[in-house]
């Protein structure tokens, strides 16, 4: 593929590992941006973000506009969500979600009236006429772009769909704002894409972002497998006098767009065990979130759809698209005229997982759909025996020993895995990519890693029942205790009252007896002297 | 149809296809072995191979594991041809033949099949036939143009199955120089002279030593070490193993040739005598046998180098890749362990020197055993 003769404004630095798969690009960032009709239903998935499942506001039959929230937050990382369109609520139900698993979860199904009218929109400021000098000269409140960005339902576009607002919230220290257009994975060009025809409003949303934090060094970090969006990039921040934005041109190498890979690709440092790039004073957005802010931002516009790479051998119009959320994947294949996919891919060839159906709604995290032919993608033969080759070794971008972790992962020893520092592997696939012996290796570290979560869950729940018991346990001998003591204490309170009752006794009974003597002795004195009466 | 799990993308790589270059890197050293020392190579090469494949065939059935696909993955192939192109030409059939099915069975599926083997199964087979028969072992003839009596196609058949190379009279008369002396390799020649109390010119002067390590031997070396390369190139072997092997040579040699040189071979000589070349980029590198850490694979390599270098020169016999490694075999576990590289976001190397990490050697080993 054509490389971009651009030279990186910013010192780039190496990172261990990578691998180069096929890219495939080409197949769909020629043709422009389009849209396709409106499906026959939205299926939204009330589970599309990293948190809790959002929680409805609306009831089935209700009639909803475009950009109408939908559903609200529920717990910290969850997001708000809003109509992709406007029509009917016509059911609320689980159906099948975009999810690894396959499984059902609750979705909101809108049935859409066809004019796509929007609600009232509501911007923070009309900022959509101003230049980038007037823009960057703007004062804006943070609480308020904050809060903006979180009631418009805007999550990190990249893949992991955090919200975005926690993310942003952290101000101290920060100040570096790197805006991730690497897009390493093959097939997806949706973030190319983006750049070359909107890379202004991209530069606006940094723009704004940097703002949350008094106006913060802002670098680009991109492949340079680009060349059209670097252009487009520089263009843009020339056009809006934005000249301190630097563009960091990487080497094509999967996984640069990681969000560790690219930092230490851009500044030489590696994000602290258990840290976060906060840490290092660095904040990362993707591209795709820096325009959904500009839009929430200056236009008011909810996160109600995304642009999303349709591709793959069996696609007959590949390209990419604006799709609204909750978009069946078997409308997205009809609609672009294509035949029985082989596959049906959500994500990249390297991360992403394969739908169980093509019922399934698109979410805010989906950036790319590979509707493979026969034969294009890698069928998992049977897997051999680890040979031990240690290829895995050297394409791992995290310095890990992978084939230790299947060693330890497929005998069950979690311990052992953890030692190998399971926990920082990020699971890009490199690994599995370059096995000769075709070990589904990812598949033994997810299958690890949530095994010790739930150990740990267990473990804490255990330890919660055993503190319980062991508390009850104790409150029982104290019970116990107590009842003994008091007990005890009545005993001998009682032993002293009758020992004391027994004293007076005594006493009483020495004078009785006393009395009775006396008493004895007059009678019998009286008895004498009768008697002697009688004899006498 | 199953769900497959990530990634999809094509893989580039497969067991098979690198066993299949292993076979291919060779074929310059085994044109070497062919054109001097005659057709031996070729019946050994063939005997060890059909032996291993039904060994591990019938290994695979008792075993209840699926025969195809793992016979199909070609390692018994390439235990059994890179053992057969260590063994003198002339061997007894069936001493190839007890030395590859020991292989197989005692190094390679009693420690549970592919992968799990700690010690190197071609080097396995290799040391039992040498310790078992030392004189059939060692019994390699002088290069074709060199021998006075050049073995034949046909006689090196009837040699190989009417175990003729056990007889004395035959032996010596293979061994034959033009000139009318016995010949043996030219690290034999080398130790018996010195044991006669020769000096190493002395020794050199003989038809058999001459150019780098002697004719025949130079051009074996020579080939096997291009075949090397070709697999450091497609990258089917990594660097560090083979650079280690032959840097580990010449950190013992080079200071004892400069202490002595009447006494100790130039580096150069040892670099390109024996089985050199081909233990440093086909034996050491066996991947399940080795060390897989990017340090670990120097601290291998290096001991290989090194004790090759020591048993040849102070030891009993001329040559030692085998047992060297095998030895390094038997490190590789703990070496593995130390030798853990720094992990992104993490400050230093974990598990140094304390008591959880020596519980970890062992239950290494046991991993490496239990499957």
């Amino acid at each position: 593929m054509e490389r971009s003769n651009f030279t990186s404004e910013i010192a780039i630095f190496e990172i261990p590992g990578g691998v180069h798969p096929e890219e495939h690009k080409l197949q769909s960032n020629q043709a422009e941006i389009r849209r396709l009709p409106l499906a026959d239903e939205l299926v939204i998935n009330l589970k599309g973000q990293a948190g809790n499942r959002s929680l409805p506001v609306v009831s089935v039959g209700d009639k909803v506009l475009k950009g109408q929230m939908i559903a609200e937050c529920d717990g910290v990382f969850s997001a708000y969500q809003h109509a992709p369109t406007s029509g009917e609520v016509i059911a609320i139900e689980k159906r099948t979600i975009a999810h690894p698993s396959g499984l059902d979860d609750l979705c909101i199904v809108i049935k859409p009236d066809g004019e796509d009218t929007w609600a009232e929109l509501s911007p923070v400021e009309n900022l959509e006429d101003l230049s980038g000098k007037e823009l960057s000269g703007k004062e804006l409140s943070r609480e308020k772009i904050l809060a903006q960005i979180f009631e418009k339902g805007i999550v990190g576009l990249g893949g992991a769909s955090f919200p975005s607002h926690i993310k942003l919230k952290q101000k101290d220290n920060i100040h570096t704002l790197i805006i991730n257009a690497a897009e390493c994975e093959p097939y997806i060009t949706c973030d190319d894409k983006l750049l070359q025809e909107h890379a202004e409003e991209v530069l606006k949303g940094a723009e704004i972002i940097s703002k949350l934090y008094h106006d913060i060094k802002i670098i680009v970090g991109i492949e340079d497998n680009k060349p059209k969006a670097i252009e487009a990039l520089d263009s843009a921040r020339k056009s809006l006098e934005l000249d301190s934005i630097k563009l960091g041109i990487v080497p094509t190498k999967y996984p640069s767009g990681g969000e560790k890979q690219l930092i230490q690709l851009l500044t030489g440092q590696e994000v602290p065990h258990g840290k976060l790039p906060a840490d290092l004073g660095l904040v990362m957005h993707n591209v795709g979130t820096c325009f959904a802010i500009y839009q929430a931002i200056a236009l008011g516009k909810p996160l109600v759809e995304r642009l999303v790479t349709l591709t793959g051998e069996a696609c007959q119009e590949p390209g990419n698209y604006w799709i609204p959320f909750g978009t069946p994947v078997h409308h997205l294949v009809t609609a672009t005229g294509s035949t029985n996919p082989k596959r049906l891919i959500m994500g990249g060839p390297m991360m992403g997982y394969e739908l169980p159906n093509d019922q399934v709604g698109i979410v805010k995290a989906t950036n790319c759909i590979i509707m493979s032919a026969d034969g294009e993608l890698g069928m998992d033969k049977t897997a051999l025996p680890c040979i031990r080759c240690g290829k895995c070794m050297d394409a791992c971008p995290a310095s890990l020993l992978p084939q230790q972790l299947y060693w330890h992962a497929q005998a069950d020893e979690f311990d052992k895995a953890e030692e190998y520092d399971l926990f920082d592997c990020i699971e890009c696939g490199a690994c599995a990519y370059v096995c000769p012996s075709h070990i589904p290796l990812v598949q033994y570290y997810r299958y690890a890693k949530s095994t010790i979560r739930n150990n740990r869950i267990e473990k804490s729940k255990a330890e919660k029942a055993r503190e319980r018991h062991e508390a009850r346990q104790e409150r029982l001998e104290r019970v116990k205790r107590e009842k003994a003591e008091r007990h005890r204490k009545a005993a001998e309170a009682r032993k002293k009252a009758a020992a004391e009752a027994g004293k007076k006794d005594a006493k009483k009974a020495a004078v009785q007896a006393a009395l009775a003597r006396v008493k004895a002795k007059k009678e019998a004195q009286k008895a004498t002297d009768d008697n002697q009466d009688g004899e006498s | 149809m199953s769900i497959l799990s990530s990634p999809f993308a094509k893989k580039p790589n497969s067991v098979t296809q690198m066993m299949l270059w292993v076979v291919i890197a060779t074929l310059p050293g085994l044109l070497a072995l062919l054109y001097f020392f005659g057709f031996g190579v070729l019946f050994n090469l063939v005997i060890a191979c059909s032996v291993a494949l039904i060994t591990e065939a019938l290994i695979l059935k008792l075993r209840k594991r699926p025969i195809a696909p793992i016979l199909w993955d070609g390692s018994a192939f390439v235990t059994a041809w890179l053992l057969a192109l260590a063994l003198p030409p002339l061997l007894p059939w069936w001493m190839t033949v007890l030395g590859t099915s020991f292989a197989i069975v005692f190094a390679k599926h009693v420690y549970g099949g592919l992968g799990n083997n700690i010690f190197n199964p071609a080097m396995v087979g290799y040391v039992l036939l040498l310790i078992s028969f030392p004189l059939e072992m060692t019994t390699w003839l002088p290069p074709q143009e060199l021998a006075a009596n050049p073995v034949g196609f046909i006689e090196a058949i009837s040699i190989i199955f009417t175990g003729a190379a056990s007889d004395p009279a035959i032996v010596d008369s293979l061994k034959q120089g033009v000139d009318g002396f016995t010949m043996a390799t030219p690290l034999d020649h080398i130790k018996t002279e010195l044991a006669q109390g020769y000096r190493i010119p002395e020794a050199e002067s003989a038809a058999i030593v001459s150019g780098l390590s002697g004719v025949g031997w130079q051009w074996v070396n020579l080939g096997f070490l291009a075949g090397g390369l070709v697999l450091l190139f497609k990258r089917i072997i990594g660097w560090q193993i083979p650079i280690a092997v032959l840097l580990g040579m010449g950190l013992v040699s080079l200071p004892l040739f400069f202490a002595n040189s009447d006494h100790y071979l130039f580096p150069m000589f040892h670099g390109f005598a024996g089985a050199t070349m081909l233990g440093a980029f086909f034996i050491a590198t066996d991947p399940v046998t080795a060390s897989t850490t990017p340090k670990g694979r120097w601290i291998f390599g290096l001991g290989i180098g090194v004790i090759t270098v020591l048993i040849r020169t102070f030891g009993g016999y001329p040559d030692a890749i085998a047992f060297a490694v095998l030895l390094m075999n038997m490190t590789v576990p703990m070496i593995d362990y130390y030798t853990k590289p720094r992990v992104y976001g993490h400050k230093a190397n974990k598990g140094h020197g304390t008591k959880k990490g020596h519980d970890e050697k062992t239950s290494a080993i046991k991993a490496k055993g239990a499957n």
